[in-house]
């Protein structure tokens, strides 16, 4: 193993911690949209969403990452508008999408989970609809989720390495070049131990968030 | 044959347009029968996903039953050597068992993957037995935290029942305790299948011929990435909803004989 | 003139019918217990009273004004107008757990604009000591007893000086030596003039407080009185039959 290995690879790293980012960024607040959507009153919308999450979270993300990216141009009539030439915005698009439809679900477990009584105290005591939605039940569907949220980022964070497939220099690509010019494996342990130490940064944040928030 | 899908696209819309589909399903997919590419690819997938569940799941069901034993017995005290001694031996395995699940599941498949492939397929010809070597590593991991939380959530009330009984330690988890673990963790290892389903169609990044890569052999031709990629995605659609569908109803069969 | 004025009422789950005609008056200041059997359609009732359930059939007024006139309800703001007069306490307490005990309290008032933060803080502090709480304030309720959380559910309906307060089973979640402190604060809230219908298992409770006793039946009101009446000589077979296995 050499030095130099480790700087290119916190290279590499910056490039697959930018993807995980703006994916968390995005994809929650999305994920959280699509949740009201799907639990809203207008059937036709509930039933579009409702496909958009099958479809999601049917199929692999990395033929996602294709189709979003080779696939698009492709679609008849309206694909010469929706070419995403930026590798990296593609991939980062297919990440949100995926992501957005996951934690879409796991909003959703939350809001079921909260007790019937509190929409009926809400009630009793004048709160309107809109009011028990934002101040009563959202605030608790957060916490409820946060085990499930956190899971989630730590399977986005292994994700992130998909990207490589577009042609990216994230840690893995260039983890492979290194392999590929040197032809020493060991490059593969270091990849993964920077890996192990990425999750454990976040493993340990989400404890820390899950502390702050505990009712 | 072209003639008929012609007649039924053009009913639906116009002649132009069912001209451009039928041309286009053609090309992706009955020019040099290309379908079949995707149905062989399928066929790679599918053994992928099960016997790599099958080794997990036993190699799984072993690491969940070190972890659950070594955290059990420390509950109680030693008293002399031979005792302390298989303890020490049991805290061995545990402890690589433990090493191997957090590097398993702290590390992108995709990246084990190709660490199998490149280090040990150097020397093997056998390219879908090295993807399963390498999908069944990765699922144990997960399988084993899922059963090991199946048999922690078995009332402690069974084993004190099967012990009382006469059963030994090994009779009591095999006939009693096990059994229950498998039933309550069937939702979350069926939900493990679906996600190994999806992952395996990392293979085709170190050039398995699975039903991903099949689709994009299909574009690397005809050079529309549109009309495979959807062909692919609607294929593994299917699997999932009937694996979710199949499991579903594989919980209730189990659970109704509760009442 | 009735406080609360329930003709007829009627209500199924499907094609379980809960409710079979269930009709009684409530007096202003009057504290009326409901008493009965599981499934005798009691809870049901005291929650159509203020819409946490929909009837088909028969009229419910409140403090005058149709909340349901023959199976009709007003639309919604007339609804809130009428149900403001009105607040529950649940078997379950729910508080709200992510918040303080003040915010509880103070939550539902500030959303309504029902007065500044400092004068309700005030107010919040007023109920709590009403209650035996206002040491408590800025504790969140995971930290209280189930006795403690109830009693703070009681505040938190006064909030909005209501003219009416309905208890669903206040005391049947609670373990025995809790019930003593959140049935004294419902008697002490009795003498203040606050009509009140209790649903509830605690005779002495039932027999000492209450003005008047509702025995419910099946879904029907089968005999109502005075404590006197009801626990001493009441007319009905089954009604003896409840009090006695009760009072065992």
């Amino acid at each position: 193993m050499e030095i130099s290995w480790i700087g290119q690879m916190l290279e590499g790293c910056k490039l697959t911690v930018q993807l995980f980012l703006v994916t968390i960024v995005v994809s929650i607040p999305f994920g959280l949209i699509l949740t009201f959507l799907y639990t809203g009153k207008n059937r036709i919308i509930r039933a579009l969403v409702g496909f958009y999450i099958l479809v999601l979270r049917g199929t692999p993300l990395l033929l996602q990452i294709f189709f979003i990216y080779f696939g698009l141009p492709y679609i008849p009539k309206i694909g010469q508008h929706l070419v995403i030439a930026d590798r990296f915005t593609a991939g980062a698009v297919a990440f949100i999408l995926n992501y957005a439809a996951y934690f879409a679900e796991i909003f959703r477990g939350g809001i079921l989970s909260v007790d019937k009584g509190q929409y009926e105290a809400a009630k009793v005591l004048g709160i309107n609809e809109m009011q028990t939605k934002f101040k009563i039940v959202i605030p608790q569907m957060f916490r409820i989720s946060l085990p499930a949220v956190a899971n989630e980022t730590i399977i986005l964070l292994k994700d992130t390495a998909l990207i490589t497939t577009l042609g990216l220099s994230d840690l893995l690509k260039v983890t492979n070049n290194i392999v590929n010019r040197t032809t020493n494996v060991s490059a593969y342990v270091v990849a993964a131990a920077f890996y192990l130490v990425l999750s454990y940064i976040l493993s340990v944040v989400f404890k820390q968030l899950e502390k702050k928030s505990a009712f | 044959m072209e003639k008929i899908i012609y007649n039924i696209a053009a009913f639906f819309t116009s002649p132009e347009k069912a001209q451009w589909f039928v041309t286009e399903l053609y090309n992706n997919f009955l020019e040099d029968d290309r379908w079949t590419w995707l149905v062989d690819g399928l066929w790679v997938t599918l053994k992928l996903t099960f016997f790599s569940f099958i080794f997990g799941l036993l190699i799984g069901l072993v690491i969940a039953i070190i972890r659950v034993s070594y955290d059990k017995k420390n509950d109680t005290p030693t008293t002399n050597f031979k005792q302390k001694a298989s303890r020490a031996l049991l805290g061995f395995f545990n402890l690589i068992c433990k090493i191997y699940l957090n590097i398993i599941q702290g590390t992108p498949t995709i990246v084990q993957i190709m660490i199998i492939y490149f280090v040990i397929l150097a020397n093997s010809t056998n390219k879908v037995g090295v993807a399963i070597l390498g999908f069944t590593i990765n699922s144990s991991a997960y399988v084993a935290e899922i059963i090991r939380g199946g048999i922690n959530g078995v009332d402690k009330g069974q084993t004190e029942a099967g012990r009382s009984l006469g059963f030994g330690y090994i009779p009591t988890m095999v006939y009693i305790v096990i059994p229950q673990a498998l039933k309550s963790s069937l939702p979350a290892l069926c939900n493990e299948l679906v996600v190994l389903l999806k992952e395996t169609s990392v293979a085709s990044m170190v050039a398995l011929e699975d039903l991903l890569s099949a689709a994009l052999l299909i574009k690397s031709r005809t050079y529309n990435a549109f009309m495979p990629l959807i062909a692919a995605a609607l294929i593994y659609l299917v699997i999932v909803s009937i694996l979710r569908s199949l499991s579903n109803r594989l919980e209730r069969r189990l659970n109704s004989g509760e009442r | 003139m009735y406080e609360i004025e329930a003709v007829n009422v009627k209500k199924s789950f499907g094609d379980l019918e809960v409710l079979k005609g269930v009709s009684f008056n409530v007096k202003k200041g009057e504290v009326v217990s409901v008493l009965g059997p599981s499934g005798s359609g009691k809870s049901t009732f005291l929650r159509t009273l203020i819409d946490l359930e929909v009837i088909y059939e028969g009229s419910i007024k409140i403090a005058g004004e149709y909340l349901c006139d023959n199976g009709v309800y007003p639309g919604k703001k007339e609804k809130a107008l009428i149900l403001s007069k009105a607040g529950m306490v649940f078997q379950h307490f729910n508080l709200f757990p992510h918040m303080s005990i003040k915010k509880n309290l103070m939550c539902a008032p500030m959303l309504n604009k029902q007065g500044s933060k400092k004068e309700l803080e005030e107010m919040a502090f007023e109920m709590l000591k009403k209650v035996g709480l206002e040491d408590k304030m800025d504790v969140m309720p995971s930290t209280l007893s189930g006795g403690q959380k109830q009693r703070v559910a009681i505040a938190r309906a006064l909030m909005r000086n209501p003219e009416i307060i309905l208890f669903d089973e206040p005391t049947s979640a609670l373990d025995p030596e809790l019930t003593g402190e959140v049935l004294s604060v419902i008697g002490k809230l009795a003498q203040e003039g606050i009509t009140m219908v209790v649903v509830t298992h605690e005779m002495g409770f039932a027999k000492e407080v209450s003005d008047r006793v509702v025995f419910m039946y099946d879904g029907t009101v089968l005999e109502e009185g005075s404590p006197d009446e009801i626990f001493n000589s009441p007319k009905n077979e089954r009604t003896r039959s409840f009090i006695q296995s009760v009072l065992k």
